[in-house]
């Protein structure tokens, strides 16, 4: 293999600057944390909504919610990243178009944050709505008998047991959230797999770059299943199976 | 708002979109097919009483499930010319890409629907007499491809949809192609709206199909 | 030379010993049942027979050939030994004639038009011509359990292991089964059965073999077994199951 092998690379400084390929990493690093958390919680508080909604006994609601899970799980997030970017802002009345181009701040970062927390909400959607589906009709029948409304319902008993089921797919969802979110190179966002892409272009050492780039993911993806974890056995209900690891 | 749109330059730009459609679905085909046959035995292997090759193939699987998919395309593409020493084109890279990526995850479905299938059914194959290879041939593999077909297509609108990452690299997909064209029409807006329209009715439509095959094999079952 | 030989087996599953010291014999065209509470390992043994499951002490030799010997070629053996299992196992994806003739064509190399005639006869000898065309799941249990009886015996096998072959049927539909394993041990086929049909074991076999916690308590004749047996855990057994 005829590669020249640099391990020192990373706290070179880059071409024509100041800093390291280090700090470049860094960076990414920030970016790559700061978009999956905000997407995480965008996605968080709709999808719970959304998945909520879609078990109400409404047909014209769960229909709504329907067409909100289709619409984000058919377009390819890559897609779906362009058209926030480049053709949202032209759907927006003048002013605020113009604002959104020109004035707003971290214009990459905020549209990323809203495209990954839409496309990520619809999926917690689903798991939330599997999640209520999945418990026993007695369960509501009984909160609806001691004289809970529907929403105290299910506030109070349905909810609370949905949520403690599906940690396991959430767990994975919001590992997913880290992944996607090196989909946001494609936008100009800071965040890991550009600077990987840029630092490998800047230093030739792709290997180096990739390397140090996929163990940084590691290490968010070790996180997360441990915080989720942590959480899992702080919610624990005791004597139920299904939270068993 | 909507009168800034101009979608005439569709009819021009269509044979071009084409190629990249053709591209996309072509990759999405060969990597299935490659993905559910590696996918497969790496299904086997995980299961397999032999432990290195167990924790060979878990090895493999979780480490692929665990990367973005954009940075294993980044990956490949990097590698595959230094260990061949010969360049290689962006297209090429991304199916052998795909299909080693899709492995792990079709490699997931396969495992589970080896699984489930009941363990008297291959006791009931040993008695018979046949091979480990024989018994899973005629026996296991055919109820777990079965059992497990309607997310095995799942997967697939997955990995179509994926495909569109092969812009990472430079490759001339459906999107690629749209981007081009916007560029050379001047009129990128109408050409994503364009590309996401084709994507959701696609596999919408593919969708739909699947769960009305889940709905027919549940009840055969 | 015994059809099968047991010789001081014993199993382990983990820290758990499942089978301790299991010693007997099962000479050429005798029929032998073996009985015991759950849990007794009866199942386990019958499954060390034909190496599907494997044992840590001890042998076990078919006609000869010793089971866990790791030069022995398993899937030859096992092709000469004939298996019927509690939940009956037929192929769901294959129809009934096909379940019948892929032992015989993909395991005994024999041509698809003699697998086909053989398991015609077979279907018929079992009494169920005019399924052949059908799928394991549109038929009762009774009958599944005649096709898996039949495919066990188109490989034509030297003997016959049946592993509590009545216990997954309604009630009304043990006799039709029996009915073929009695005509099959008047032929003189060498049987060990697993089963709690008591009236199985008074009509037709030779030998009972008792078990209860892994180990052989009782290994006698039938006369003796259902006149005076030895143990008290036996006679506690025979009682129970005895007065239904």
């Amino acid at each position: 293999m005829n590669y020249h092998w640099n391990w020192g690379i990373y706290l070179e400084k880059i071409k024509g600057g100041e800093e390291t390929y280090l700090s470049w990493l860094i960076t990414g690093l920030q970016w790559t944390v700061a978009v999956s958390l905000c997407s995480w919680i965008i996605a968080l508080v709709l999808g719970f909504l959304v998945g909520t909604l879609r078990t109400m006994p409404r047909r014209g609601v769960a229909r709504l919610c329907n067409a909100y899970v289709e619409l984000f799980r058919n377009i390819p997030l890559l897609v779906q990243m362009f058209l926030w970017f480049f053709v949202m802002p032209e759907l927006l009345p003048r002013n605020l178009s113009l604002w959104v181009k020109q004035e707003m701040p971290a214009k990459e970062f905020v549209t990323a944050t809203i495209c990954l927390g839409l496309f990520t909400s619809a999926r917690i959607a689903e798991q939330v709505r599997a999640g209520i589906q999945s418990l026993p009709r007695g369960q509501s029948y009984a909160g609806l008998a001691m004289g809970f409304t529907l929403p105290q319902t299910y506030r109070y008993v349905l909810l609370p047991m949905a949520i403690r089921i599906i940690i396991p797919p959430l767990t994975s969802e919001f590992m997913n959230v880290f992944k996607n979110s090196s989909v946001a190179f494609a936008i100009g966002v800071l965040e890991l797999t550009f600077q990987a892409r840029q630092m490998q272009e800047d230093s030739e050492q792709g290997i180096e770059t990739y390397l140090a780039v996929t163990l940084l993911y590691f290490v968010c993806a070790f996180v997360t299943n441990r915080a989720m974890s942590w959480i899992e056995k702080r919610t624990r209900v005791p004597g139920l199976i299904s939270t068993a690891k | 708002m909507l009168s800034q749109f101009d979608f005439s330059v569709f009819k021009p730009s269509l044979t071009f979109l084409w190629t990249g459609f053709l591209f996309s679905g072509n990759l999405t085909l060969i990597a299935m097919t490659g993905g559910i046959v590696f996918g497969t035995l790496l299904a086997m292997g995980r299961l397999s009483s032999l432990r290195p090759l167990a924790v060979i193939a878990s090895a493999y699987v979780n480490l692929m499930r665990s990367i973005p998919l954009v940075m294993v395309i980044l990956w490949f593409f990097l590698v595959i010319p230094l260990i061949t020493g010969k360049p290689i084109g962006a297209e090429r890279s991304a199916i052998i890409t795909f299909t080693a990526f899709e492995a792990a995850y079709y490699s997931e479905i396969m495992r589970a629907g080896i699984q489930s299938v009941s363990r008297g059914q291959a006791m009931a194959g040993y008695a018979l007499g046949m091979t480990y290879w024989q018994n899973m041939g005629l026996v296991v593999l055919p109820q777990a491809f079965r059992n497990m077909l309607p997310i095995l297509l799942t997967q697939t609108i997955i990995l179509f949809q994926d495909t569109s990452l092969v812009y990472a690299i430079g490759a001339k997909d459906l999107l690629k192609a749209a981007e081009i064209a916007g560029k050379n029409y001047n009129r990128p807006m109408e050409m994503y709206i364009f590309v996401a329209v084709i994507y959701f009715v696609l596999c919408f439509a593919l969708s739909t199909i699947v769960k009305r095959l889940h709905k027919k094999i549940a009840v055969v079952q | 030379m015994a059809m099968i030989e047991i010789r001081d087996v014993c199993k382990w599953y983990g820290g758990f010993q499942v089978l301790t010291g299991c010693s007997s014999k099962v000479e050429k065209g005798e029929v032998v049942v073996v009985c015991g509470p759950s849990g007794s390992g009866k199942s386990t043994l019958i499954k060390c027979v034909n190496g599907l499951e494997p044992f840590q002490k001890g042998e076990i030799l078919v006609n000869g050939t010793p089971v866990g010997d790791p030069e022995t070629n398993l899937p030859k053996l096992r092709s000469g030994v004939g298996m019927v299992f509690q939940h009956f196992e037929l192929f769901p994806h294959m129809t009934v004639i096909g379940n019948l003739t892929v032992g015989q064509v993909k395991v005994l190399g024999r041509k698809k038009e003699e697998a086909l005639e053989k398991g015609h006869a077979l279907l018929e000898r079992v009494g169920l011509t005019d399924f052949a065309q059908k799928h394991p799941g549109q038929l009762s249990g009774g009958q599944q359990q005649r096709v898996a009886i039949a495919r066990a015996l188109a490989m034509d096998p030297i003997c016959m292991l049946f592993d509590e072959p009545t216990s997954a049927l309604d009630p009304e539909m043990i006799g039709e089964v029996l009915a073929v394993m009695q005509d099959l041990a008047r032929e003189g086929m060498t049987m060990m059965v697993v089963t709690h049909e008591m009236g199985f074991a008074r009509n037709v076999a030779h030998r009972v073999i008792f078990m209860d916690h892994g180990q052989i308590v009782e290994d006698t004749t039938k006369q003796e077994f259902f006149g005076t047996p030895r143990s008290e855990r036996a006679q506690l057994f025979l009682s129970r199951i005895l007065h239904h």
